[in-house]
């Protein structure tokens, strides 16, 4: 697709002042973080000391320094040029406004918080200029745009909504309160207004794009410096170290406030920095040396207990389970595109089978086997379970193993909850589950204590997550070695088109069978994992949809946020829906609702996710192609022929 | 075995429930090859269209007066948000890989669901539905409950009215004919989005009508009855071939008595005495789905089950 497109301004302003003004912007932000922003200590972390900055304010720090470097890197400042390789302004422009976004979430959340503005000391209104500044003097500065973008009208009948909610809520306030339907009516107004208010939202972006005209504007990459290869090394690992820093920041922070004001930071940064070109050297250096970028992820989360404490070493090794099952998922939905929707039963199969054989007093089976044994039964009754689902399903249209797998998930847990004697012979303790698992004890490794490892003490769900982590590591290994095998590409090839794949000799049944049992093992062995860790398994850990991960809907949702057929995209989506529910309580009444949308919005927006795997991105935007044009009739009668 | 008329008769009852549901799967599967897992939520809101209607009538409404009115709101409501659904989550996505529209279906799934949650007042419990007042028929050995007397009415009135629909009308052969091939329907002049929300349409229909017999049957209606409905009644539309209108109102009818009878009499059978009653039925109705799909995949209607993309 060619796109047209111009440097220009948004805001036609001379180029010094508009330098001048982003800079000084930039700079207010940061400086703001050592001035009280508020006079009372109510607002979470205490804003109010001068010179100390805590909290929020560090985020402020962060948004204003990195706007900084990034406005001298795009001016050419000698030592800073490294930091935009593309030397583009829109990099500045994305900064900014991630500055200008953790301003004034702070700002509104301090005023609404306390009551009004009156409660921000000259801090806060320094922070809040300052982002504002910034942002208008990014848009004076030249920026990358498409020459002209259709403005697009949203379908005529939802402006209908505009004068139906002022009539709903008329509707409403008319019934006597004493009716029974009157609770009914103000819910319906209520949603017809917040309706009309999204087709409002929706139809404004619109129209704000079509001005704007920003979009993604690839800067060709100019050749990087030749770097000896240890400089390029310790650069990948120092990316790491950064990196594992930021994602550690955003696991201990401790109110919800801050975790808001990180995920804005973070987003508009990572804009930023793919903007200015960074991102992408990076990339091409982690392509060039893949061991030394697998070895330096792996340290960056095995260091991960050796910073933070037991409580986020808990929430770090819930991660990692949800993270690990989600990876495996991504082998049967986005390698061999197969839809499961009661992957989490496979993870409660392992669980339940090492909960059996553990030594539990609670299990019918007296025996205790060694933790090796228990991972091998795990994985044997997930597979087989797997292979007893998708035999007979797999020979069909992909849609009946969809709902036979959503009926296997809720099967699995009706089936855990009957087998307790009474409804059903006492296999599982019934809904009660089977407690007191007992600890791991590997080789005279007693997972329950606390141990000092290179001087720093792990605790107990230290000792788990290195042990997860370990797991993850045997997953991403199966994934990676498989994906790149002849069976992953013959998966790759079914998942795009069975027919055509099946026509070159694939066997499509069973490479399905394949994929779906292999996936069903890997949750298997996460499950005897988890078991441990959480001391006790109960059929409602095991559900479709439920507000806390992970469930087979939630699994389903971090491979596609993430982006499918790729190992880093699960991961990424795994620990941002961990973190989201976690962090954000008050969200937690209607995190399913927000989490069913936003699920919807996904699939029309960006169904390749965060992450995307290349070729996958192709395939999903192929309609967003325009068709050639008439002066290329040679070339595409050549390339209709050729296919 | 005395009692097997009595659960033949329990059988029918609720297969003729699951048939209904079935259509609304069956339909849209026949004409876009979409499984629209968001079609038990339709039936949910339908329930709760219907709900809203009966709580607005006034205190003393006879069910005789309240029951049409409430069935028209519950039909109201379900095709609204069902050709709402079609327009704005499916239909943008009709050229994307298979993968995207089902998992658009179970987004819309979850946000009905909690939808009608969050913001139906007091829905966080099942809300109280009324019941046909009375006591139950008795024919001979068999005892039947006032509250089903609407679906043993309105499921053959429902299904008449379908297959009178779909052979006798000029939409209905339009319908056919855009199951059959929608490009040549396309062709001949047939507009098939129209096609399309139609079927999507008549599916809500016959769930709400659905919705107003559960509810009266069990005298309630909660947020998550589709879930498990919906499940059902999938079951039923494979069973008696997917895409076949017949086969959806055979399937659920062989499905329910299948629920009945393995309910009632699979624990007489040798070694199998802890696995019988209502605790183990939706285990039977998954089972039974399994063995269908590994014997006879295409059901007991179906031509075609081949893959035609």
């Amino acid at each position: 697709m060619t796109t047209r497109t111009e440097t220009t301004p948004v805001i036609p302003l001379p180029a010094t002042a508009a330098t001048t003004l982003t800079g000084l912007g930039a700079l207010a932000v940061a400086a703001s973080a050592a001035m009280s922003w508020t006079w009372t200590s109510d607002f979470p972390g205490d804003l109010t000391y001068y010179g100390s900055p805590v909290g929020l304010q560090w985020l402020a720090v962060a948004a204003g320094v990195l706007t900084l470097a990034l406005l001298l890197a795009t001016l050419g400042t000698p030592g800073l040029r490294w930091a935009a390789p593309t030397r583009s302004n829109n990099a500045v422009l994305y900064a900014a406004t991630g500055a200008l976004a953790v301003a004034a979430y702070s700002v509104t959340s301090i005023s609404t918080e306390l009551g009004g503005l009156a409660n921000l000391e000259p801090g806060g209104w320094v922070l809040a200029g300052g982002g504002l500044l910034g942002v208008l003097g990014a848009l004076g500065l030249p920026l990358d745009r498409r020459t002209h973008v259709p403005l697009r009208i949203l379908d005529k009948r939802l402006f209908l909504l505009l004068p139906a909610a002022p009539v709903g809520w008329i509707a409403a306030h008319a019934i006597p309160g004493d009716k029974p339907v009157a609770p009914v009516m103000t819910a319906l107004s209520g949603a017809l207004a917040i309706a009309a208010g999204a087709v409002l939202l929706l139809q404004l972006g619109h129209l704000a794009n079509s001005q704007l005209r920003l979009g993604k504007v690839d800067r060709p990459l100019p050749a990087p410096r030749e770097l000896p290869s240890w400089v390029e090394v310790l650069l990948i690992v120092a990316a790491f170290g950064v990196g594992s820093y930021a994602i550690t920041f955003g696991i201990d922070t401790d109110y919800g406030e801050l975790f808001i004001g990180y995920l804005l930071l973070i987003a508009f940064m990572i804009a930023a920095l793919a903007g200015s070109g960074l991102l992408g050297r990076l990339r091409a250096l982690t392509l060039k040396y893949r061991p030394v970028t697998t070895g330096a992820a792996f340290a960056a989360a095995a260091s991960f207990p050796f910073q933070t404490g037991e409580q986020y070493a808990s929430v770090a090794t819930n991660i990692l389970i949800f993270a690990t099952v989600a990876l495996g998922l991504n082998i049967v939905v986005g390698l061999a595109g197969l839809l499961d929707l009661g992957y989490v039963a496979f993870l409660g199969v392992g669980a339940y089978a090492a909960a059996l054989v553990s030594g539990s007093p609670a299990s019918p089976i007296h025996v205790q086997l060694p933790f090796w044994a228990a991972v091998i039964v795990g994985a044997a009754v997930s597979m087989v379970f797997g292979v007893v689902i998708g035999a007979p399903t797999l020979r069909l249209r992909g849609d009946y193993l969809a709902i036979v797998t959503l009926g296997f998930g809720e099967i699995f847990r009706i089936t855990m909850q009957n087998l307790n004697g009474t409804t059903g012979p006492n296999v599982t303790n019934g809904s009660n589950g089977i407690p007191r698992i007992p600890e791991l004890n590997i080789l005279g490794f007693d997972f329950s204590q606390t141990h000092a490892l290179g001087g720093i003490q792990i605790g107990r769900f230290g000792n788990y997550y290195l042990l997860m982590l370990l797991v993850t590591a045997l997953v991403v290994l199966v994934f990676a070695r498989v994906g790149n095998s002849r069976i992953g590409r013959a998966w790759i090839a079914i998942r795009e088109d069975e027919t055509a794949a099946e026509a070159m000799g694939i066997n499509g049944f069973r490479l399905k069978l394949l994929a779906f049992a292999l996936g069903a093992c890997l949750a298997g062995v996460a499950g005897t994992v988890q078991a441990h860790v959480t001391y006790t398994v109960t059929p409602d850990q095991y559900t479709f949809a439920d507000a806390l991960p992970p469930n087979s809907a939630f699994l389903l949702a971090a491979v596609i946020l993430g982006g499918m057929g790729t190992i880093s995209g699960p991961l990424a989506g795994a620990t941002l829906l961990f973190l989201i529910p976690k962090k954000l309580e008050f969200l937690s009444d209607y995190q399913l609702l927000v989490f069913g949308a936003a699920l919807i919005v996904l699939m029309r927006v960006r169904p390749e996710g965060l992450i995307p795997n290349r070729r996958r991105q192709l395939e999903f935007h192929e309609a967003d192609e325009p068709a050639p044009p008439a002066a290329d009739d040679d070339t595409t009668a050549l390339t209709k022929a050729g296919a | 075995m005395h009692d097997l008329p009595q659960q033949l008769a329990n059988g029918l009852i609720l297969g003729a429930l699951y048939g209904l549901v079935a259509i609304g799967y069956t339909m849209v599967y026949g004409i876009v090859q979409l499984i629209n897992f968001a079609h038990g939520e339709i039936v949910m809101v339908g329930g709760f269209g219907a709900l809203t209607a009966y709580l607005a009538l006034p205190g003393g409404t006879t069910l005789w007066l309240a029951l049409p009115l409430m069935l028209i709101a519950g039909i109201l409501v379900s095709t609204l948000t069902a050709v709402a659904a079609e327009r704005f989550a499916y239909r943008p996505l009709r050229n994307a890989p298979r993968l995207a529209p089902l998992i658009t279906a179970i987004g819309l799934s979850i946000f009905l669901q909690q939808l009608v949650f969050s913001f139906y007042p007091d829905a966080k419990k099942a809300r109280v539905f009324p019941k046909i007042p009375g006591d139950p028929f008795s024919l001979g050995s068999v005892t039947v409950q006032r509250s089903d007397l609407f679906l043993i009415i309105a499921a053959p009135l429902c299904m008449l009215a379908l297959g009178w629909f779909v052979t006798r009308t000029r939409s209905g052969r339009a319908m056919q004919a855009t199951s059959q091939d929608p490009d040549t329907a396309k062709l001949m002049g047939i507009d098939t989005d129209r096609i399309i929300v139609m079927a999507f349409a008549i599916g809500a229909a016959f769930a709400a009508v659905a919705a107003v017999a559960y509810g009266l049957r069990s005298g309630q209606v909660d947020f998550r009855m589709g879930f498990i409905l919906g499940l059902k009644a999938f079951t039923a539309a494979v069973l008696g071939g997917i895409g076949n209108i017949y086969g959806a109102m055979l399937g659920g009818l062989a499905l329910g008595l299948a629920e009945a009878l393995a309910t009632g009499y699979i624990q007489h059978l040798p070694g199998m005495h802890l696995f019988g009653g209502g605790a183990w039925k939706d285990v039977w109705a998954f089972v039974l789905l399994i063995l269908v799909l590994l014997v006879r995949p295409q059901g007991l209607l179906g031509e075609r089950v081949a893959d035609r993309a």
